[in-house]
């Protein structure tokens, strides 16, 4: 049977390392060993009088300056404490400020514990992205251009590319409301679906309870209504979590679009995951790359931003220090210099330039121009350096061509 | 499958050193060990292990790869394959003890126990597929957290995978900053995961008490929470729920982090949104595709809150305006906050992972070596060799749950039989 913890004026022992001692025997501090053992003779009792004798573990502390016991401050000593510290008994911290508008505290701020939310387990590699294919309800181009600004504001949309919003925008099932006071969704409800109204109008409750009741006033206080070209739900686009308010339809008549949370997320994952191998494969094609490892690389590809460029414009400036490397998404560009005719290189997807500028600044050799509207994901040195540390330990005495008089902008071979 | 009984245990009051907190279903006080510990050579053996153990603690990527070190493997002595196998009662080979050694790093925590193992106390916690029970060993008398999720809930939910990588993370994993597991069965409605009790309650109770906690405070947990993710990703672990609810403070208010819910095994990215609103990092809001930095950017929001007692991206409004927020950025620091957390806070919560600390190439050293943490020696936390700022005021001696919240007790019997239509979905439990 499992002993009692010794009442609280039993003094410390410390048990602290560097503290021969305590005759006990110095293992290593297993947590299990100390919660638990009745037996442990390092057994240190809780908030006891007196404190153990410190080592310097940490430097001064800017709390050591105790209020009072009855200060409000539930910390005993900090962990940071001057060795010195005249506090014998129970040092205390200095009790803070609480939660005033002019420490920056928010007003109405929910003090309670938070509940996790999740998606369903997503698996780009396992489910095999070829095997699913998105839906597709064909919409005129003024539906699909109505729809788009109707979502243009939402954070869920908003940083998609035009692939991936098309491809969303096409999801979207029309859904026909054949009647007045349906309700769409239910306060409290699981939530799977988002909706963009197309014709007619909701009005949006929201009861204090947290869920629809039953009876006349079961809904709640109305709280807003939602016209063409509103939406609501979004949330239910992130993740299953119970609807924030009842939505329901006025008129005789109404249709909403409607896309469901799993649709959603595997086009994003779908897209997100071939733009990704899409990078990796680019990636392992440059042979100043090439003695990265895999993860090394895949910390490149999470960290390349997509830029977008019109035709004509150019990327790089013969003459400017490189700070950056550009892997060819979509789109042609060619390299031109100074005192040549014509391009000297042409580019196309999967290609790159500007990588030496990942080694120094060295001014580019060359000007890129894009031919047509093009997309580069690029990385900048100073990324790249911080997250693969000194160019030189990265490339491990690999070899790799810097002759001067070889292009910074051209592809190697 | 029960082992009461059966098992010699290590824990014998004449050895200085005890190397294990029993296995729920030990009887706490065995005989046979002794006659073990009086070969030299076996004794030897355990010294040897003894040291490496304190130099492998805290050091994820030591050779000790799968916490197999005893000081922080709770299954050394008390592991399964000894109390399974019950053979060096009578075999005590120093061969068989070496094979066992070897044989713990898969440890067996299925199916291990029954509802009849353990005394059902009251609720620590409840969750949306089930809650926490305190429970007491019919064994040793000890006591466990023992964590029940309803099968229907979990596969309601959608949360499979996640339930099923939850146990086979926790399982994985040997840390004092983690909390431990046990064992797991399950019945025809529930899962069942028997793990440490810790007693100090969680820091989120802790710190809505305190509103908010002072520098050196915030410093404490934060060092102990880094150390634990560093252990996390260095087995190629991400965590994905950091936040004070699921920190949890032993007897002598060290951390302890708990609740599995979304470790994963991600050795590069990873795509479900899962997290909660307040922590989610924007590369998860957006559904980029992520990988473990989101734990980093966590742990900034975690200092942050403990800092200034509310999270930063934080709205009355909505969720949705949270998101908003993530997505945009823009971290207001309060006056009062060291220059030095702020510093830091900047560079773990940055939508740059190329600026982001924790994902560069230092790795989690980056972290270590800010200058927020000058003052703390590493090693010696890793060791529990730092005083807490807080003693949980545990007066009631083993069991005692005052420092958890109270919840309505739920009546369902546990431990019955009938239909079971999701078992086949676990089948790791």
């Amino acid at each position: 049977m499992a002993q009692n913890s010794a009442p609280d004026s039993t003094p410390v022992i410390n048990t602290r390392a560097g503290d021969k001692s305590a005759g006990s025997p110095k293992i290593s501090k297993d947590d299990e060993f100390e919660v638990t053992s009745p037996t442990n003779l390092t057994f240190r009792q809780s908030n006891s009088g007196a404190v153990p004798p410190r080592t310097a573990l940490f430097g001064g502390s800017a709390f050591t300056e105790g209020g009072s016991q009855t200060g409000g401050s539930l910390f005993s000593r900090s962990p940071f404490q001057d060795p010195e510290g005249e506090d014998e008994q129970e040092g205390e911290l200095a009790p803070l400020p609480g939660r005033s508008a002019e420490q920056g505290f928010p007003t109405n701020y929910a003090l309670g514990r938070r509940t996790s939310v999740s998606a369903e387990s997503l698996n780009p590699t396992e489910a095999g992205s070829d095997s699913w294919s998105p839906p597709h309800h064909p919409k005129t181009e003024e539906q699909v251009s109505r729809l788009k600004s109707a979502v243009s504001s939402n954070f869920l949309f908003s940083h998609l590319d035009d692939d991936q919003s098309l491809t969303v925008l096409n999801a979207l099932v029309e859904k026909p409301i054949p009647a007045k006071d349906i309700k769409v969704i239910s306060q409290g409800d699981a939530g799977d679906y988002f909706y963009i109204v197309e014709k007619g109008n909701f009005d949006v409750y929201i009861h204090p309870s947290g869920a629809v009741q039953p009876g006349p006033d079961g809904l709640g206080n109305k709280v807003a209504s939602i016209g063409p070209g509103g939406s609501f739900g979004e949330l239910a686009l992130m993740y299953n979590a119970p609807r924030a308010a009842t939505v329901i339809s006025t008129e005789p008549k109404s249709t909403l679009w409607a896309l469901d949370r799993i649709t959603f997320r595997r086009i994003l994952m779908d897209s997100a995951f071939q733009r990704r191998r899409m990078y990796e494969a680019f990636l392992e094609e440059v042979p100043l790359l090439s003695p990265l490892k895999p993860y090394e690389r895949s910390k490149i590809a999470d960290a390349l931003d997509t830029i977008k460029y019109t035709a004509n414009s150019t990327i790089i400036h013969e003459g400017d220090p490189g700070d950056a490397f550009y892997l060819l998404e979509s789109g042609e560009a060619e390299a031109t210099k100074n005192g040549v005719s014509g391009p000297v290189k042409n580019y196309r997807r999967g290609d790159y330039f500007g990588e030496l500028a990942l080694l120094d600044d060295k001014p580019r050799q060359a000007s890129i121009t894009t031919k047509t509207d093009v997309k580069v994901a690029r990385l900048g040195r100073d990324g790249f350096k911080r997250l693969l540390g000194p160019v030189e330990g990265m490339m491990r005495g690999a070899e790799y061509e810097l002759d001067p008089k070889r292009s910074p902008v051209s592809k190697a071979a | 499958m029960r082992h009461s009984g059966r098992c010699p245990s290590p824990l014998n009051p004449d050895l200085p050193f005890q190397l294990s907190f029993p296995h729920p279903t030990q009887p706490q006080w065995p005989q046979s060990l002794s006659n073990l510990l009086s070969m030299p050579s076996l004794g030897g053996l355990l010294k040897k292990r003894r040291t490496k153990d304190s130099q492998d603690l805290g050091k994820p990527d030591s050779q000790n790869h799968d916490g197999s070190g005893a000081s922080m493997q709770p299954a050394s002595h008390a592991s399964p394959q000894h109390s399974g196998t019950g053979t060096h009662e009578n075999a005590a080979s120093i061969d068989n003890i070496i094979h066992q050694e070897q044989a713990k790093q898969e440890r067996v925590t299925k199916g291990k126990y029954s509802q009849e193992d353990f005394e059902l106390q009251r609720t620590l916690g409840t969750g949306s597929f089930g809650r926490v029970h305190l429970v007491q060993s019919n064994h040793n008398h000890r006591f466990y957290a023992m964590k029940v999720l309803k099968k229907a809930q979990v596969v309601k939910m959608k949360q499979i995978e996640h339930t099923n990588d939850e146990r086979r993370m926790l399982n994985r994993v040997r840390h004092p900053f983690l909390v431990t597991l046990w064992g797991t069965w399950q019945d025809s409605r529930n899962l069942y995961m028997v793990m440490d009790f810790v007693e100090g309650g969680e820091l989120f109770s802790l710190l809505r008490k305190s509103q908010r906690f002072p520098n050196p405070v915030a410093k404490f947990y934060a060092a102990e929470v880094t150390l634990a993710l560093e252990y996390l990703h260095a087995h190629q672990i991400i965590y994905r729920d950091l936040k004070p609810e699921n920190l949890l403070l032993d007897r002598h208010g060290h951390l302890k982090i708990t609740d599995f819910g979304f470790a994963k095994d991600v050795p590069d990215i990873t795509w479900t949104l899962c997290g909660t609103p307040d922590y989610l990092a924007p590369e998860v809001v957006s559904s980029k595709g992520y990988n473990k930095s989101v734990d980093w950017w966590s742990l900034g929001i975690l200092i942050f809150e403990m800092l200034c007692g509310f999270t930063p991206f934080w709205d009355s409004g909505s969720p949705v305006k949270i998101y908003e927020n993530i997505l945009r950025g823009k971290v207001k620091y309060p006056p009062y906050l060291h220059t030095d957390a702020v510093d830091l806070l900047s560079q773990l919560i940055t939508s740059d992972l190329t600026k982001r600390l924790g994902n560069l190439h230092g790795g989690p050293s980056d972290v270590k070596n800010h200058a927020w943490f000058a003052e703390v020696t590493w090693d010696r936390l890793a060791r529990k060799d730092i005083d807490a700022p807080y003693i949980p005021p545990i007066r009631g001696g083993q069991g005692d749950a005052s420092q958890y919240d109270k919840y309505p007790e739920e009546t369902e019997h546990y431990g019955q039989e009938g239909e079971d239509a999701y078992g086949h979905l676990f089948p790791d439990f």
